[in-house]
């Protein structure tokens, strides 16, 4: 490099570097104001920096994450997926049927000793799966939108699920009496945690999501799979012609969503303990907004899993503090709506400015 | 841009620890705060948004017997127990002294009971029952409500005095068989479940012919119900003589389908509700609505606050409520027609 040129790149430095404050301030934004607004609330109502509200805070982020985690890839390769929440509600039903306590005074199977805790995982997961596949076969196959595909999936799911509360003994009511296996495995708490907490309960659920996000993290920085899916959300003919199996990374991505999902609805059976047709309803909305506030981009392509985790957190710090500092829970959906603009607009300057 | 993203995700927990540490002071002396939080099961729900309404206003009038100050805190399931379970959470993790549940999902109160336990919060349940079993995992459980099957008792009863004083008028094809169509609360619901099965039960163990033309579920809305009725008119047009709604709210969707379809107030089937909410009083007035049952909106919002004034004053419940088994505070149903209409005016 010439000696002009070195200088001509310092002035641009100097220069640039309020810019650049600014660029940091503006691309950190949503950050900085949830700091703010952590610290807001924390002076107006100091619960909401206890330990057990933080723990719930946690807790709740926990719970609506594999969704999200899910979805995210969905959202990578420039889709969507609308059939979260009815994937969830599915396998919710499903696991909860599997394992009511022998005792249950309505119980779907009657003749049905609970299984193994996990060999249930194991099953909704593959349910979970197997109508991500679907999901995927029907956009790579016939390169039909996944807006269009999962919302039709989503209702053939919903009469699924409809038939299966049918079932057996049950006759649509909701699906009660868990097994106490099951109720542990997901919202017990080991004593030696306890101990440590100071008696303050962890769900296991918790672990449960942290696992997976470490998995997931796995799965997209360190896999092939993971680099064909983000090279195939950026530009699918580039990959296609670099030699991207197109048809099976994009069944893949939408069975691995299909799992995710099917974990969570594993987890909503036992932590909402609420089994009917409507579990799991609209939880694909919460997943999607927390994947675009973490900034993965409808664009294609772009995305990380941190970004994920600190979607879902948000928005659960939005709904936990704003009700600590008694704002009308009304205003709540346009608090959460307009942070998703606010944050898909940022997300996209950053993309005009790369252009 | 890489970069730039680590260090401010290191800020937030630097900055949560950092308040940690100023935390605990002492909150304000003086008049005492009691923090109350309700959570709805669904707010659009007529006769839900009446018992908060009542609630609110008799919190109102507690403050100024006590001079407390009442923070009631209303949050709206809007029908998902998941969305109903996390603001319970935020509710105890904001230090609410009680929370009072119009529970999503009747099967579900476990976990809810669990949570208030581990806080030490009474938990007050109300109009939608748990299971027995739920309710007796804690003794600082509550529900407050009324006998669902006495509601199908009286709301049958209606029909059957009208049956029996004149059956022809109700007997639109003249086939001397009471032909019913039954528009149904949220499937699985036990107050649905019951009130179906106990109206007609009503008629039929008196020996009145009836003939189920149809049923199905309206999920206690009068939109749903609407289209349910027009759906039926059409399909059984003339033979309908009575409509059991199992809430108010469907019954008015069902007079709204049959005024749409051109019927006039005389034409109208024998049309029954359960609820007595505003709207459908003014209905049994017009004489579209033939009767309903009334539901005790107030009479639910004053057992509530009878027991959290016990809770406040940390006297005996029982003292303050009559309960039954310790913790089944129950309203009586009342039968509304035009006859005695002027008394719930």
């Amino acid at each position: 490099m010439s000696k002009e040129s070195k200088n001509l790149q310092e002035t641009a430095r100097a220069f640039g570097g309020a810019k650049r404050v600014g660029d940091i301030l503006l691309n950190n934004a949503l950050i900085i104001i949830m700091v703010i607004a952590v610290i807001y609330i924390a002076f107006r109502n100091q619960n909401f920096i206890k330990a057990a509200s933080i723990i719930n805070i946690l807790a709740q982020t926990c719970a609506y994450l594999p969704v999200a985690l899910g979805v995210g890839g969905c959202i990578v390769l420039t889709g969507t997926d609308l059939s979260a929440g009815r994937i969830v509600g599915l396998t919710a039903c499903i696991s909860a049927s599997l394992l009511q306590a022998v005792t249950a005074s309505s119980k779907m199977w009657v003749n049905l000793t609970p299984p193994p805790v996990l060999l249930v995982l194991v099953i909704a997961m593959v349910i979970g799966a197997a109508i991500g596949a679907f999901n995927g076969f029907f956009v790579a196959k016939f390169k039909l939108h996944p807006f269009i595909v999962t919302l039709a999936s989503q209702l053939i799911i919903y009469t699924f699920l409809l038939l299966y509360m049918k079932a057996g003994n049950n006759g649509g009511m909701a699906i009660s009496g868990l097994d106490k296996s099951y109720s542990d495995f997901i919202t017990g708490c080991p004593q030696f945690i306890k101990n440590l907490t100071g008696g303050i309960t962890i769900p296991n659920y918790v672990w449960i999501s942290l696992l997976l996000t470490v998995v997931m993290w796995f799965i997209w920085n360190k896999t092939t799979f993971g680099k064909n899916m983000f090279a195939l959300g950026a530009n699918e003919e580039a990959a296609r012609v670099s030699g991207v199996n197109v048809f099976a990374t994009t069944v893949l991505v939408f069975a691995l969503a299909g799992a995710m999902y099917a974990v969570t609805g594993f987890i909503e059976g036992a932590r909402v303990a609420s089994n009917t047709a409507n579990t799991g309803l609209n939880y694909e909305s919460d997943a999607i907004a927390a994947c675009v506030i973490g900034g993965v981009s409808f664009v294609g392509g772009i995305g990380k899993i941190r970004g994920v985790v600190i979607g879902v957190l948000m928005l659960r710090l939005i709904f936990v503090g704003l009700n600590m500092v008694g704002v009308n829970q009304d205003l709540f959906y346009v608090i959460k709506g307009g942070i998703i603009l606010f944050a898909c607009a940022l997300d996209m300057r950053k993309y005009l400015v790369k252009k | 841009m890489k970069q730039r993203f680590p260090l401010s995700y290191l800020l937030l927990p630097v900055l949560l620890l950092a308040l940690l540490l100023p935390a605990g002071c002492g909150r304000d002396a003086g008049i005492q705060t009691v923090r109350v939080g309700v959570a709805l099961y669904q707010q659009e729900d007529t006769f839900i948004s009446t018992v908060a309404q009542n609630l609110e206003l008799l919190a109102r009038e507690e403050e100024l017997a006590r001079t407390i100050k009442m923070n009631l805190t209303l949050a709206d399931g809007r029908g998902s127990q998941s969305t109903q379970n996390d603001q319970v959470d935020r509710f105890l993790a904001q230090g609410c002294d009680i929370i009072c549940v119009n529970i999503v999902d009747r099967t579900a109160a476990a976990v809810i009971i669990d949570k208030a336990q581990a806080a030490d919060v009474p938990v007050i349940f109300f109009n939608r029952e748990p299971v027995m079993e739920d309710l007796a995992r804690w003794e600082h459980a509550y529900y407050v409500g009324s006998k669902a099957e006495q509601a199908g008792r009286l709301q049958g009863g209606i029909v059957k005095n009208a049956w029996q004083a004149d059956a022809a008028a109700l007997d639109q094809n003249g086939d001397g068989v009471l032909q019913y169509v039954m528009l149904e609360g949220e499937p699985g619901h036990q107050d649905a479940l019951l009130r179906t099965e106990y109206s007609i039960q009503t008629l039929t163990q008196d020996g009145i012919p009836v003939e189920k033309l149809a049923n199905d579920t309206a999920n206690w809305q009068r939109g749903q119900a609407s289209l349910r009725m027009s759906q039926w008119l059409e399909e059984f047009h003339g033979q309908i003589d009575v409509v059991f709604a199992n809430n108010d709210d469907m019954a008015l969707g069902a007079i709204d389908a049959c005024l749409s379809a051109g019927m006039d107030t005389a034409s109208l089937p024998f049309i029954v509700g359960v609820d007595a909410t505003p709207p459908a009083l003014a209905a049994v007035a017009e004489g579209t609505l033939k009767g309903t049952v009334q539901n005790d909106a107030a009479g639910q919002a004053e057992k509530i606050l009878d027991l959290i004034g016990a809770f406040i004053d940390g006297t005996p419940v029982e003292d303050a409520v009559e309960l039954e088994d310790g913790k089944y505070a129950w309203l009586p149903y009342t039968t509304v027609t035009a006859d005695n209409l002027d008394a719930f005016l």
